[in-house]
Protein backbone atom coordinates (compact mmCIF):
# COMPACT_ATOMS: atom_id res chain seq x y z
CA UNK A 1 0.00 0.00 0.00
CA UNK A 2 2.70 2.17 0.58
CA UNK A 3 4.54 0.81 -2.23
CA UNK A 4 1.92 2.50 -4.57
CA UNK A 5 1.17 5.95 -2.41
CA UNK A 6 4.67 6.67 -3.47
CA UNK A 7 4.44 6.03 -6.81
CA UNK A 8 1.32 8.02 -6.94
CA UNK A 9 2.81 10.77 -5.65
CA UNK A 10 6.45 10.31 -7.51
CA UNK A 11 5.40 9.86 -10.67
CA UNK A 12 3.29 13.05 -10.99
CA UNK A 13 6.30 14.75 -8.93
CA UNK A 14 8.32 13.78 -11.62
CA UNK A 15 6.40 14.57 -14.48
CA UNK A 16 5.76 18.38 -12.84
CA UNK A 17 9.94 18.78 -12.37
CA UNK A 18 10.73 17.52 -16.07
CA UNK A 19 7.76 19.71 -17.52
CA UNK A 20 9.45 22.78 -15.84
CA UNK A 21 13.02 21.92 -16.67
CA UNK A 22 12.96 23.33 -19.94
CA UNK A 23 13.16 27.34 -20.11
CA UNK A 24 10.12 26.98 -22.98
CA UNK A 25 11.13 29.50 -26.62
CA UNK A 26 7.57 29.80 -26.79
CA UNK A 27 7.38 31.71 -23.31
CA UNK A 28 8.77 34.80 -25.47
CA UNK A 29 6.28 34.36 -28.65
CA UNK A 30 3.52 36.66 -27.33
CA UNK A 31 5.91 39.65 -26.99
CA UNK A 32 7.87 38.37 -30.42
CA UNK A 33 9.20 41.03 -32.77
CA UNK A 34 8.72 39.90 -36.94
CA UNK A 35 11.71 40.22 -38.71
CA UNK A 36 11.96 43.60 -40.46
CA UNK A 37 13.01 42.31 -43.76
CA UNK A 38 12.25 44.92 -45.78
CA UNK A 39 15.73 46.67 -44.36
CA UNK A 40 17.08 43.93 -46.11
CA UNK A 41 16.21 45.64 -49.19
CA UNK A 42 18.35 48.37 -48.56
CA UNK A 43 21.35 47.32 -47.74
CA UNK A 44 24.28 46.64 -50.21
CA UNK A 45 23.76 43.50 -51.84
CA UNK A 46 27.41 43.42 -53.56
CA UNK A 47 29.20 44.12 -50.36
CA UNK A 48 27.30 41.08 -48.82
CA UNK A 49 29.47 38.20 -48.26
CA UNK A 50 27.11 35.26 -48.72
CA UNK A 51 29.56 32.70 -46.67
CA UNK A 52 29.09 35.05 -44.29
CA UNK A 53 27.23 33.22 -41.09
CA UNK A 54 25.13 36.83 -40.68
CA UNK A 55 23.99 37.03 -43.69
CA UNK A 56 22.92 33.54 -43.79
CA UNK A 57 21.09 34.03 -40.68
CA UNK A 58 19.45 37.34 -42.12
CA UNK A 59 19.00 35.07 -45.51
CA UNK A 60 16.93 32.29 -43.25
CA UNK A 61 14.68 34.69 -41.39
CA UNK A 62 13.61 36.66 -44.76
CA UNK A 63 13.42 33.53 -46.90
CA UNK A 64 10.20 33.42 -47.36
CA UNK A 65 9.83 36.92 -47.72
CA UNK A 66 12.03 36.83 -50.63
CA UNK A 67 10.39 33.60 -52.02
CA UNK A 68 7.32 35.64 -51.53
CA UNK A 69 8.47 38.40 -53.42
CA UNK A 70 9.22 36.55 -56.24
CA UNK A 71 6.24 34.13 -56.30
CA UNK A 72 4.58 37.88 -56.54
CA UNK A 73 6.51 39.06 -59.13
CA UNK A 74 6.24 35.92 -61.04
CA UNK A 75 2.70 36.47 -60.03
CA UNK A 76 2.20 39.76 -61.24
CA UNK A 77 4.15 39.02 -64.67
CA UNK A 78 2.42 36.05 -65.10
CA UNK A 79 -1.17 38.15 -64.22
CA UNK A 80 0.31 40.47 -66.56
CA UNK A 81 0.52 38.08 -69.55
CA UNK A 82 -2.52 36.96 -68.75
CA UNK A 83 -4.28 39.90 -68.94
CA UNK A 84 -2.55 40.44 -72.55
CA UNK A 85 -3.49 37.03 -73.51
CA UNK A 86 -7.18 37.55 -72.42
CA UNK A 87 -6.90 41.26 -73.19
CA UNK A 88 -5.63 40.21 -76.74
CA UNK A 89 -8.42 37.56 -76.67
CA UNK A 90 -10.63 39.99 -76.16
CA UNK A 91 -9.47 41.92 -78.76
CA UNK A 92 -10.30 38.91 -80.91
CA UNK A 93 -13.23 37.98 -79.44
CA UNK A 94 -14.19 41.91 -80.37
CA UNK A 95 -12.63 41.07 -83.74
CA UNK A 96 -14.48 38.15 -84.36
CA UNK A 97 -18.00 39.50 -83.51
CA UNK B 1 64.03 30.98 30.30
CA UNK B 2 63.65 34.78 29.41
CA UNK B 3 63.08 33.88 25.62
CA UNK B 4 60.16 31.37 26.66
CA UNK B 5 58.46 34.11 28.27
CA UNK B 6 59.29 36.62 25.94
CA UNK B 7 57.69 34.26 23.18
CA UNK B 8 54.52 33.53 25.35
CA UNK B 9 53.88 36.92 25.96
CA UNK B 10 54.20 38.01 22.21
CA UNK B 11 51.85 34.63 21.52
CA UNK B 12 49.40 36.32 23.97
CA UNK B 13 49.60 39.64 22.41
CA UNK B 14 48.73 38.41 18.67
CA UNK B 15 45.92 36.43 20.28
CA UNK B 16 44.64 39.62 21.66
CA UNK B 17 44.65 41.51 18.62
CA UNK B 18 43.36 38.64 16.57
CA UNK B 19 40.73 39.03 18.83
CA UNK B 20 39.62 42.04 18.98
CA UNK B 21 39.69 42.08 15.36
CA UNK B 22 37.02 39.54 14.90
CA UNK B 23 35.14 41.15 17.86
CA UNK B 24 35.46 44.26 15.68
CA UNK B 25 34.65 42.92 12.91
CA UNK B 26 31.13 41.17 14.18
CA UNK B 27 30.67 44.53 15.48
CA UNK B 28 30.77 46.54 12.52
CA UNK B 29 28.72 43.67 10.91
CA UNK B 30 26.45 44.27 13.27
CA UNK B 31 26.78 47.67 13.30
CA UNK B 32 24.47 49.01 10.25
CA UNK B 33 27.66 51.65 9.30
CA UNK B 34 28.64 49.73 5.80
CA UNK B 35 26.86 51.73 3.16
CA UNK B 36 25.13 48.56 0.70
CA UNK B 37 23.26 51.19 -1.78
CA UNK B 38 23.97 50.68 -5.28
CA UNK B 39 24.63 54.07 -5.85
CA UNK B 40 27.57 54.40 -3.64
CA UNK B 41 30.26 52.59 -5.21
CA UNK B 42 33.15 50.70 -3.48
CA UNK B 43 36.56 52.46 -2.97
CA UNK B 44 38.95 51.68 -5.80
CA UNK B 45 41.03 49.35 -3.97
CA UNK B 46 37.50 47.44 -3.04
CA UNK B 47 36.92 47.29 -6.86
CA UNK B 48 40.26 46.17 -7.98
CA UNK B 49 39.99 43.34 -5.18
CA UNK B 50 36.73 42.39 -6.00
CA UNK B 51 37.62 42.32 -9.86
CA UNK B 52 41.01 40.54 -9.43
CA UNK B 53 39.32 38.12 -7.24
CA UNK B 54 36.57 37.47 -10.23
CA UNK B 55 38.41 37.01 -12.94
CA UNK B 56 40.41 35.17 -11.14
CA UNK B 57 38.22 33.02 -10.13
CA UNK B 58 36.05 32.61 -13.22
CA UNK B 59 39.43 32.11 -16.13
CA UNK B 60 40.37 28.94 -12.94
CA UNK B 61 36.54 27.56 -13.38
CA UNK B 62 36.30 28.03 -17.30
CA UNK B 63 39.97 26.40 -18.09
CA UNK B 64 38.11 22.59 -18.34
CA UNK B 65 35.16 24.16 -20.54
CA UNK B 66 35.00 22.04 -23.93
CA UNK B 67 34.41 24.72 -26.93
CA UNK B 68 32.25 23.18 -29.30
CA UNK B 69 33.64 23.36 -33.20
CA UNK B 70 30.96 24.73 -34.40
CA UNK B 71 29.92 28.01 -32.89
CA UNK B 72 30.07 30.47 -36.22
CA UNK B 73 26.94 28.69 -37.74
CA UNK B 74 23.82 30.79 -38.70
CA UNK B 75 21.93 28.45 -36.90
CA UNK B 76 23.23 29.02 -33.64
CA UNK B 77 23.54 32.95 -34.55
CA UNK B 78 19.64 32.85 -34.95
CA UNK B 79 18.84 30.91 -31.84
CA UNK B 80 21.76 32.18 -29.87
CA UNK B 81 20.40 36.35 -31.23
CA UNK B 82 16.71 35.43 -30.16
CA UNK B 83 17.55 34.44 -26.84
CA UNK B 84 20.20 37.60 -26.29
CA UNK B 85 17.61 39.63 -26.81
CA UNK B 86 15.21 38.59 -24.54
CA UNK B 87 17.18 37.60 -21.27
CA UNK B 88 20.44 39.86 -21.65
CA UNK B 89 19.82 42.73 -23.88
CA UNK B 90 17.93 44.83 -21.06
CA UNK B 91 21.37 45.25 -18.93
CA UNK B 92 23.90 44.31 -22.00
CA UNK B 93 22.40 46.35 -24.14
CA UNK B 94 21.51 46.70 -28.54
CA UNK B 95 23.20 48.12 -31.62
CA UNK B 96 21.80 51.83 -31.46
CA UNK B 97 21.96 51.84 -27.26
CA UNK B 98 24.30 53.26 -24.99
CA UNK B 99 22.24 53.28 -21.76
CA UNK B 100 19.20 51.62 -20.54
CA UNK B 101 17.83 51.88 -16.90
CA UNK B 102 19.53 48.45 -15.64
CA UNK B 103 23.18 50.06 -16.79
CA UNK B 104 22.60 53.42 -15.44
CA UNK B 105 21.08 51.83 -11.56
CA UNK B 106 23.02 48.28 -11.28
CA UNK B 107 26.30 48.31 -9.70
CA UNK B 108 28.76 47.07 -10.94
CA UNK B 109 27.66 48.09 -14.38
CA UNK B 110 26.61 45.17 -16.40
CA UNK B 111 28.95 45.47 -19.35
CA UNK B 112 27.79 46.85 -22.53
CA UNK B 113 28.67 43.59 -25.23
CA UNK B 114 27.93 45.71 -28.22
CA UNK B 115 30.63 47.74 -27.44
CA UNK B 116 33.35 45.18 -26.55
CA UNK B 117 35.10 44.15 -29.65
CA UNK B 118 36.23 40.79 -29.94
CA UNK B 119 40.29 40.73 -29.86
CA UNK B 120 40.32 37.60 -31.43
CA UNK B 121 37.23 35.89 -32.69
CA UNK B 122 38.30 32.32 -32.12
CA UNK B 123 40.44 32.46 -28.80
CA UNK B 124 39.26 29.91 -27.06
CA UNK B 125 39.47 31.50 -23.66
CA UNK B 126 36.94 34.14 -24.24
CA UNK B 127 34.42 31.71 -25.41
CA UNK B 128 34.97 29.52 -22.37
CA UNK B 129 34.63 32.31 -20.18
CA UNK B 130 31.77 33.98 -22.02
CA UNK B 131 29.97 30.41 -21.12
CA UNK B 132 30.40 29.74 -17.69
CA UNK B 133 29.63 33.05 -17.27
CA UNK B 134 26.46 32.55 -18.52
CA UNK B 135 25.91 29.17 -17.13
CA UNK B 136 27.14 30.04 -13.16
CA UNK B 137 26.06 33.82 -13.47
CA UNK B 138 27.99 35.92 -10.50
CA UNK B 139 27.70 36.24 -7.30
CA UNK B 140 26.14 39.74 -5.96
CA UNK B 141 26.60 41.29 -9.12
CA UNK B 142 23.31 41.09 -10.81
CA UNK B 143 23.97 38.24 -13.57
CA UNK B 144 21.78 35.44 -13.06
CA UNK B 145 22.59 31.36 -13.57
CA UNK B 146 21.22 30.70 -16.68
CA UNK B 147 21.70 26.90 -16.06
CA UNK B 148 18.62 25.73 -14.25
CA UNK B 149 16.22 26.37 -17.04
CA UNK B 150 18.94 26.31 -19.68
CA UNK B 151 20.98 23.32 -21.36
CA UNK B 152 24.25 23.39 -22.65
CA UNK B 153 23.48 23.60 -26.05
CA UNK B 154 21.38 26.94 -25.47
CA UNK B 155 24.13 28.45 -23.79
CA UNK B 156 26.66 27.98 -26.78
CA UNK B 157 24.19 29.34 -29.12
CA UNK B 158 24.46 33.00 -26.91
CA UNK B 159 28.18 32.50 -26.83
CA UNK B 160 27.77 32.23 -30.59
CA UNK B 161 25.72 35.43 -31.12
CA UNK B 162 28.12 37.32 -28.46
CA UNK B 163 31.06 36.50 -30.76
CA UNK B 164 29.20 38.66 -33.48
CA UNK B 165 27.59 41.14 -31.82
CA UNK B 166 29.61 44.19 -32.19
CA UNK B 167 29.78 43.78 -35.78
CA UNK B 168 26.13 43.81 -35.86
CA UNK B 169 23.89 46.96 -37.23
CA UNK B 170 20.43 47.76 -35.62
CA UNK B 171 18.73 46.24 -38.64
CA UNK B 172 20.95 43.29 -38.85
CA UNK B 173 20.47 42.62 -35.20
CA UNK B 174 16.45 43.33 -35.47
CA UNK B 175 16.09 40.35 -38.54
CA UNK B 176 18.46 38.17 -36.46
CA UNK B 177 16.85 38.65 -32.86
CA UNK B 178 13.11 38.75 -34.35
CA UNK B 179 11.36 35.51 -33.25
CA UNK B 180 8.29 36.37 -34.58
CA UNK B 181 7.22 35.58 -38.08
CA UNK B 182 8.24 37.97 -41.25
CA UNK B 183 5.75 40.69 -42.39
CA UNK B 184 4.68 38.08 -45.36
CA UNK B 185 2.97 36.13 -42.59
CA UNK B 186 5.88 32.91 -43.04
CA UNK B 187 8.79 32.03 -40.29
Amino acid sequence: MKKKFSVLVAVPALILAFSAQAHDEKEHMKTAESPDCAAMSGMDHSKMDMNDPVVMAMMTQCMSTVEHGEEESDAASHAHSHSDHMTGAGKAGESSQ
Amino acid sequence: MVIVLKKGACFKRLLSAVGVIVIGGVAFLYSGLYPVGADDPHYDVTTWALETLRESSIARASLSVDVPPDLSSAERLLKGGADYNDMCAGCHLKPGESESDFTLGLYPSPPNLVAIPRTDADKKSEDQRSFWIIKHGIKASGMPAWAPRHDDERIWNMVAFLKRLPDLTSAQYQIITARGTNKTGHH
